[in-house]
């Protein structure tokens, strides 16, 4: 298992590279109608970049609508930017798409398992799928099961398990491969407290594994409390970026965004 | 290997809920009562029915026919020595008479001799197929005489107008309705599996892995071709199993009539044309975004098959490009098969394209799975 790196300078390999990111949606009408906008195109994304480092973990900081979902989603290569690049352990994720997806794990709402398997069967379902061994499949369900406490689980149908355990089981699928980069989107929402901090040990102990970790959120608490590096984005462009410390250079993080956000958008709230 | 899982995902989904196996087997019981109870309605003889047949010439083979045709309850028939076979093909025209029977002179004796001698025994059977219990008889005598020897030559002659009215209804709808169950047991699992998947969000799961576009949709359409497969199996077992019924005799005249070769190529149709739907189900639900959407969608293509299958049935001489037309080319080759004229070249290019059709779709399905805006557009 690799060391824990230190949180704070600007070192460590870099395992994840955004450069000037962007992605235009073409609104239908109806979603035009919801928008109450005449425009048919909405951009998500104008000219983002960033980078995250091995070991650490980096945070996506922004309101509703800032662009974090559709950066998250090009990173791991669901959506395609319209221009500019991004890398992952060196492997673009326009043109190397297939290498990208065998180095990272992604977690979000959106995307759900079959409620009618058991965390067993589709813990191997997911590792042949990302072309595992079968033996080295077998010994890491038995020490990630154990890990989390879903052994006891293994042979319980998905849709009965409970919410805490479901997150747990997905989490532990997402890194069935044993990824590089784990890219969580809204880590956190709409969980209750407890399985709240199921996930954020959960990330806490990925990042002692030495694993990297990208996130996004909108919630300041969970910043402070898991990242290494806070980017804030606003309206699809990156304000601030850089070590936490750095970003919020004495005050707290809450009234550090608000600085930023009014300098940004030149208004108040 | 990342195929197998998913194929394997598949099957389990498939076998491990006993649901889906019934909606899967149920057809082929649905289409044997179906055709049983209206098979026997249609060309229900009467139960007593009393044959009178001329014979001209002479052939022991007639105690036989009376045998066979006595061994149905009720059925009765009496020959009667004609020397006047014009008189009597006039009655059997009118229905006056069931048939007449020609044999040529020393019938019996000449085929002892045959094919040695210089003049080859005939005979002749004449009938008018328009009443069901004369065409049941004469499908009898047909089979008796066609096993007495070989060498003598047969000759049939049917006053009949039009063939069997119920027979060719038969025939037309019989291939309409296995497409419309097959359709049905197709969609039942297609559209739960990849527009239920797409809903659900699982899909989009399995999109993240690095498992290749072309695994994923080769990983849907092959399973769920095999399990409508057992589907088809069990419509086409449904109707092989009451084709006597349809066509009103007992089985071993059914099965002599319809052969071998027959319910090979029945068989061969239904395969291909199975694949075919189920994949283009997949593209249709491929590109919904719920199962409501999808079934809406496919509902329209049923729809649009079932006219067309029916239309198909029923006009004469439609040109040979049906051929190419996917589903529609079986429809109109197993009209043929169960009309007794088989197109053998008919068969085997409908079954080639049909194949071919289902891979092209199965290539669209992979392309759609890598565009975003059928994946994730909102
Ligand atoms: N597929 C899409 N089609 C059209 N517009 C989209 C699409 N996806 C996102 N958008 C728009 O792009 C903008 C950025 O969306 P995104 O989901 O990235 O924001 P976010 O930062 O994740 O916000 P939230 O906190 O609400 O999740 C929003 O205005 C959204 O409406
Ligand atoms: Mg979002």
């Amino acid at each position: 298992m690799e060391k824990i790196m230190a949180p704070f300078a600007d070192f460590g390999e870099e395992v994840v590279r955004a450069e000037n990111l962007r992605k235009t949606f073409t609104l239908s009408r109806k979603q035009q109608r919801l928008d109450k906008t005449g425009q048919t195109h909405k951009i998500a994304v104008a000219g983002l970049s960033f980078s995250a480092y091995r070991g650490e973990i980096y945070g996506l900081l922004g309101p509703n609508g800032a662009g974090k979902t559709t950066t998250l989603r090009i990173l791991s290569t669901l959506i395609r930017p319209d221009a500019g690049d991004a890398f992952v352990c060196g492997h673009s994720v326009s043109r190397e798409a297939q290498k990208v997806r065998d180095q990272i794990g992604f977690m979000t709402s959106e995307l759900k398992l079959e409620g009618f398997f058991t965390p067993a069967y589709l813990f191997d379902f997911f590792g042949a799928l990302h072309g595992v061994e079968k033996e080295t499949l077998a010994k890491r369900r038995k020490e990630l099961f154990e890990r989390f406490g879903i052994d006891r689980f293994a042979e319980v149908r998905i849709k009965d398990l409970s919410t805490g355990m479901l997150q747990k089981v997905s989490l532990v699928i997402s890194i069935v491969h044993d990824p590089a980069v784990v890219i969580f989107d809204e880590p956190t929402n709409g969980l209750d407290v407890l399985t709240a901090k199921v996930v954020t040990d959960f990330l806490l102990e990925l990042k002692a594994m030495g694993k990297s970790i990208l996130l996004s959120t909108h919630i300041f608490s969970l910043v402070e409390k898991l990242c290494d590096r806070v980017g804030i984005i606003i309206d699809g462009r990156m304000a601030a970026d850089g070590t936490l410390e750095s970003v919020c250079a004495g005050s707290t993080l809450e009234d550090k965004f608000f600085e930023i956000y009014h300098a940004v958008k030149g208004e108040t709230i | 290997m990342k195929l197998l899982a998913l194929m394997k995902k598949e099957f389990t989904r498939f076998f491990r809920d006993p649901r889906l196996i019934v909606s899967m087997i149920l057809p082929g019981i649905l289409i044997y009562i179906i055709y049983s109870v209206m098979g026997t309605a249609m060309t229900s003889e009467p139960a007593a029915y009393h044959f009178n047949v001329y014979v001209s010439g002479e052939s022991a083979v007639v105690q036989t026919i009376e045998q066979t045709v006595e061994l149905n309850e009720g059925w009765t028939v009496t020959f009667e020595q004609t020397d006047d076979a014009d008189a009597a093909r006039a009655e059997v025209e009118t229905g006056e008479a069931t048939a007449l029977i020609v044999f040529s002179e020393g019938f019996d004796d000449m085929i002892g001799l045959a094919p040695r001698a210089s003049i080859i025994p005939a005979a002749e059977l004449v009938y008018n197929s328009e009443d069901s219990a004369i065409s049941a008889f004469a499908a009898i005598a047909d089979a008796v005489l066609d096993a007495y020897g070989r060498s003598f030559v047969l000759t049939t002659t049917d006053y009949a107008q039009s063939e069997n009215f119920a027979a060719q209804m038969m025939a037309g709808i019989l291939p309409f309705l296995i497409v419309v169950f097959v359709f049905s047991s197709c969609m039942s699992v297609t559209l739960e599996s990849v527009a239920g998947e797409k809903e659900r969000g699982t899909l989009a799961t399995i999109l993240v892995t690095s498992a290749r576009r072309w695994d994923i949709a080769l990983g849907k359409v092959l399973p769920l071709a095999c399990v409508s497969l057992i589907g088809a199996a069990s419509s086409f077992l449904g109707v092989a199993l009451s084709m006597p019924a349809l066509m009103g005799v007992s089985i071993d005249v059914a099965i002599g009539g319809i052969g071998f070769v027959d319910y090979l190529m029945l068989f061969l149709l239904i395969f291909s044309f199975v694949p075919l739907i189920v994949a283009a189900i997949a593209a249709v639900s491929t590109l919904s975004r719920s199962v409501k959407e999808a079934s809406g969608y496919t509902s329209v293509i049923m729809i649009l098959m079932m006219v067309l299958s029916i239309v198909t049935a029923f006009v004469d001489g439609i040109g040979g490009w049906v051929v190419a037309v996917p589903v529609l080319n079986a429809v109109s080759a197993m009209q043929g098969v169960l009309m007794g004229n088989m197109v053998v070249w008919q068969c085997i290019v409908s079954f080639a394209l049909n194949i071919v059709y289902a891979g092209v779709l199965v290539f669209l399905i992979a392309r759609m799975l890598s565009s975003e805006r059928i994946m994730f557009g909102k």
